[in-house]
């Protein structure tokens, strides 16, 4: 995690020392590994030697980020030179290997992006993605930092540790497991309908089925198998907090509210801002499996977000050169996206996922 | 290429487009020699069913068809489907196949009810398995073109008698190497199949005998009789999804290639039939009337495990799994009894469409040079050794004594046998012609070649029967989204009338320009 992230501590703003003047000279793309830091060297002069010192202070990072950088080139950045697919007719089999295919197959110009927008299942994909986002963004967001003033609160170490774990442990079950947990419970054969049945309450109660109860019941599913999860970072957030400012406020008279209103959440609030700016940049990025799994049961035209209609065109029907070129569409808008809600989050005052220069 | 040149206008993708005519196949197909180990069935084969063995053979006398073992010790990666878990790498199982054999298997099994999505990416890829199963079922989108395009073309191994020098793969069937000619060659190593019996409707003869009740004989009785034992109060629903019986009870035509029927002087595909319609409205009303259990409304869990255990009381699935219950259930529950009723038609007598020769198959890297392709063939050689063989009770299953015993005159399988040998692989390389042979259950097999008797009367031969059919890559994608659709209709997530907006879609989008190509296909053959 970059170390924007990290809140500013109270004894940061005390301490930092005189910034540093800018250098006069320097260097065009000169690394500038520190960031958003200002506490550089006082006498650093010429950029060459402020570039030295930033390697020499920053080089463990650096070497720390090296093999993830390696991952997102060779995983990340080389394949999305094979994007040009969504410009052809590709067929994997008109050549041996991928070049020669690509070599071999027919340039189609823009053809896929307009089958695209002509497609209805397109857009039933897309909106059911952004419902299905919005709704996350309301019901499910919040939920992780209530929890974690919740767990902050306790203070018997072996209740607060116990209680972590029942939280986090929902998120290390695979979505099959879920889903068969929710089956059994809410299906039309699970407990509460059964229940109902034996008490004569009435037939036919199954929430695993309904169409229009779909987006509520995956808002749910989503709450119940992470949200313990999302509270790591805001536990981490809120241990550094100086617990000196809580017992002053308490001097003061302040009750548990306004502690929270006044010292809690403004510690979190950089964390929480980077966090909306990432989930709103992934806003078209809402899941896959949880959608695969529920396919039938609901049907496509409740179910289907982006990811599985890329799946279904891509993978189940060997559309390659369409699934490409959707997939370059989504891109394009998640990053418009990122960018929106990093401006508004500098709006905000807050860093958001990189700092403005 | 002696195929359709007429509607090849340039197409990429390799192989050529048509179907080979059957004077091509005179030369493509191998001679048929029966195997001289080959033994006579308890219950004879009748018009086209399969022969059932019901008594067992001791291991003393079983015929030798693969005397030593004829592998030169390559290795071979496999990439199969597999239904169940799969056992560990190097389990005694394999390894002892691998030594009978005389190559080193490296088995990358895919789950089975997954396999397509895995296979369409391996074949995009470069890295593809030196063999390869894929199932008809899965041969959607591109994945023809992936066959002709990658696969060997085994004719040079095999064809007419060349075959010979692989005893078991010349007892094969011809109506299977038939079914296994892509793109103009012989390609796939075939896994023969009875001409019916991929859906069966199956019961739970214990429970019925139990309350009186026999099995409906029409839609309307079906309905009426599924409301009636449905209890759900009891946790009893009556069925599970019967959308594929549905198919065959309103007589709706099979898959590609044989979805054309001709009507009127005219092709008709199966989605613009009348009866396509019917048997969705049929299923959409069990549906509706809440007999289908709500696990199986949500795609949850497991049908089988469902019926075993009582909760529903008919399902539809393929023969294979007819033995596998039957046997399972003798130990844990011996009042288990399930039988598979009579299709009925809609109207009358039911029409079920007779399957191609074989509807899996295995193919072989083009890659491999022709040393390692002959040696491929040996593993597909012993694979295929017929019934009453040492190497069909090997690969049916495993070592004695390790992975079965035999108790009171019959082989009954070791927990490390149901772990080991009962998912099964080596059966998906190549197998002989269609037997049923369970001598742990005979009444399963009696049951089993029954049902195929009392069907076959009513089966007939679609219109493009017996060979495959290579499309152009334009239609690739035509029937995409018929199936999730389908799924759609019978719950009441879409109407009848989505459907047929679809079709209409379908033909606006090609579908009149395949239902041409076909005709053209039939017009060229009766010319030449």
């Amino acid at each position: 995690m970059s170390q924007s992230t990290v809140p500013r501590s109270p004894k940061r703003e005390g301490g930092g020392g005189p910034a540093s003047p800018p250098p006069k000279h320097r260097k065009p793309g000169a690394l500038r590994a520190g960031g958003p830091r200002r506490d550089g060297p006082p006498r650093a002069r010429g950029g060459t030697e402020a570039w030295r010192h930033r390697l020499r202070r920053d080089y463990p990072l650096i070497l720390m980020t090296l093999p993830v950088i390696g991952l997102l080139v060779v995983f990340a950045y080389i394949p999305i030179a094979g994007n040009v697919i969504a410009f052809q007719f590709f067929s994997p089999y008109a050549g041996d290997g991928f070049f020669q295919s690509m070599a071999n197959s027919a340039w189609v110009g823009f053809e896929h992006f307009q089958t695209m927008v002509n497609d209805r299942y397109f857009w039933d994909a897309v909106e059911n993605t952004l419902v299905f986002s919005m709704l996350q963004l309301l019901f499910y967001f919040p939920v992780p930092i209530a929890l974690a003033l919740l767990i902050n609160s306790i203070l018997h170490n072996k209740v607060r540790a116990w209680a972590q774990a029942v939280l986090y442990l929902p998120h290390f079950f695979s979505w099959v497991l879920v889903i068969t947990v929710f089956q059994q419970i809410f299906g039309g054969a699970g407990l509460i309908a059964q229940v109902m049945r034996d008490n004569g309450w009435g037939d036919g109660f199954d929430l695993m089925t309904d169409p229009g109860f779909f987006k509520w019941l995956i808002t749910f599913q989503v709450i119940w198998k992470d949200a313990g999860w999302g509270i790591i970072v805001f536990l981490a957030a809120l241990s550094m907090v100086n617990q000196e400012l809580y017992e002053s406020a308490a001097v003061d008279g302040a009750n548990r509210w306004r502690r929270i209103w006044h010292i809690t959440l403004p510690a979190l609030r950089p964390v929480i801002a980077l966090l909306l700016v990432l989930q709103v940049g992934n806003m078209l990025t809402v899941g896959m499996e949880q959608f695969l799994i529920q396919r039938t049961a609901v049907g496509v035209g409740a179910s289907e977000v982006l990811d599985t209609y890329v799946w279904d065109r891509g993978i189940a029907n060997h559309q390659f050169s369409y699934a490409a070129a959707v997939g370059i569409v989504k891109g394009i808008f998640s990053l418009v996206l990122v960018l929106a809600a990093n401006r508004v989050a500098h709006a905000m005052g807050e860093q958001g996922v990189y700092k403005k220069q | 290429m002696p195929l359709l040149a007429a509607c090849g206008s340039g197409e990429s993708g390799g192989g050529g487009e048509g179907r080979s005519t059957e004077e091509d196949l005179k030369s493509i197909l191998p001679t048929y020699r029966q195997s001289d180990t080959a033994i006579d069935p308890d219950i004879p084969s009748e018009n086209g069913s399969s022969p059932g063995y019901t008594t067992f053979i001791p291991t003393a006398e079983l015929g030798v068809s693969v005397p030593t073992p004829k592998g030169n010790g390559g290795t071979f990666t496999a990439m199969t489907p597999l239904w169940g878990t799969p056992p560990r790498a190097g389990n005694e199982y394999w390894t002892a196949m691998d030594e009978a054999i005389g190559v080193k298997m490296n088995w990358q099994t895919q789950d089975g009810n997954t396999y397509g999505e895995k296979l369409g990416a391996v074949l995009a890829g470069n890295d593809i398995p030196d063999l390869v199963c894929v199932p008809s079922w899965e041969l959607g989108g591109q994945i023809p073109q992936a066959i002709s395009s990658r696969f060997a073309d085994l004719g040079e191994y095999l064809s007419g008698d060349k075959v010979l020098d692989y005893p078991n793969l010349a007892a094969i069937p011809t109506a299977a190497w038939q079914a296994s000619v892509f793109g103009g060659a012989l390609r796939g190593l075939p896994m023969p199949g009875a001409p019916i019996g991929g859906v069966i409707p199956y019961y739970r003869q214990d429970v019925f005998e139990e309350n009186g009740w026999s099995p409906p004989t029409d839609p309307q009785e079906f309905i009426d009789f599924a409301k009636d034992v449905t209890s759900a109060k009891n946790r009893v629903w009556a069925c599970e999804d019967m959308k594929w019986s549905s198919f065959v009870i309103h007589g709706v035509l099979p898959e590609k290639p044989n979805y054309f029927a001709m009507v009127d002087g005219k092709l008709v595909n199966r989605y613009e039939t009348d009866a396509f319609l019917e048997a969705l409205e049929w299923t959409r009303k069990l549906y509706d009337a809440g007999v289908v259990h709500p696990d199986a409304v949500a795609v949850q869990g497991d049908s089988k495990n469902r019926f075993t255990a009582g909760e529903s009381l008919m399902f539809n699935d393929g023969d294979g799994t007819w033995h596998n219950l039957v046997a399972e259930q003798q130990a844990a529950n011996s009042d288990f009894r399930m039988n598979a009723f009579d299709f009925f038609g809609a109207d009358g007598d039911p029409v079920l469409w007779r399957a191609n020769g074989a509807n899996i198959w295995t193919f072989v890297n083009k890659t491999l040079s022709p040393d390692r392709i002959r040696e491929a063939l040996e593993i597909a050689n012993f694979c295929a050794a017929p019934y009453g063989t040492i190497e069909q009770r090997m690969r049916g299953y495993g070592v004695e004594d390790v992975h079965y015993t035999i108790e009171n005159g019959v082989q009954v399988r070791t927990p490390l046998g149901e772990e080991q040998v009962a998912p099964e692989t080596y059966v998906f390389i190549c197998s002989p012609g269609s037997f049923v042979a369970y001598p742990d259950t005979p009444q399963m097999v009696e049951d089993l070649t029954n049902w195929q008797k009392r069907m076959l009367p009513f089966a007939q031969e679609p219109l493009f029967f017996g060979r495959q059919v290579q499309e152009p890559d334009r239609f690739a994608n035509l029937a995409d989204r018929f199936e999730a659709l389908e799924d759609d209709v019978v719950r009441g997530n879409q109407s009848i009338s989505d459907m047929q907006d679809a079709v209409a879609e379908w033909r606006r989008n090609g579908g009149d320009q395949l239902r041409d190509w076909y005709q053209e296909l039939l017009d060229s053959e009766a010319s030449a």
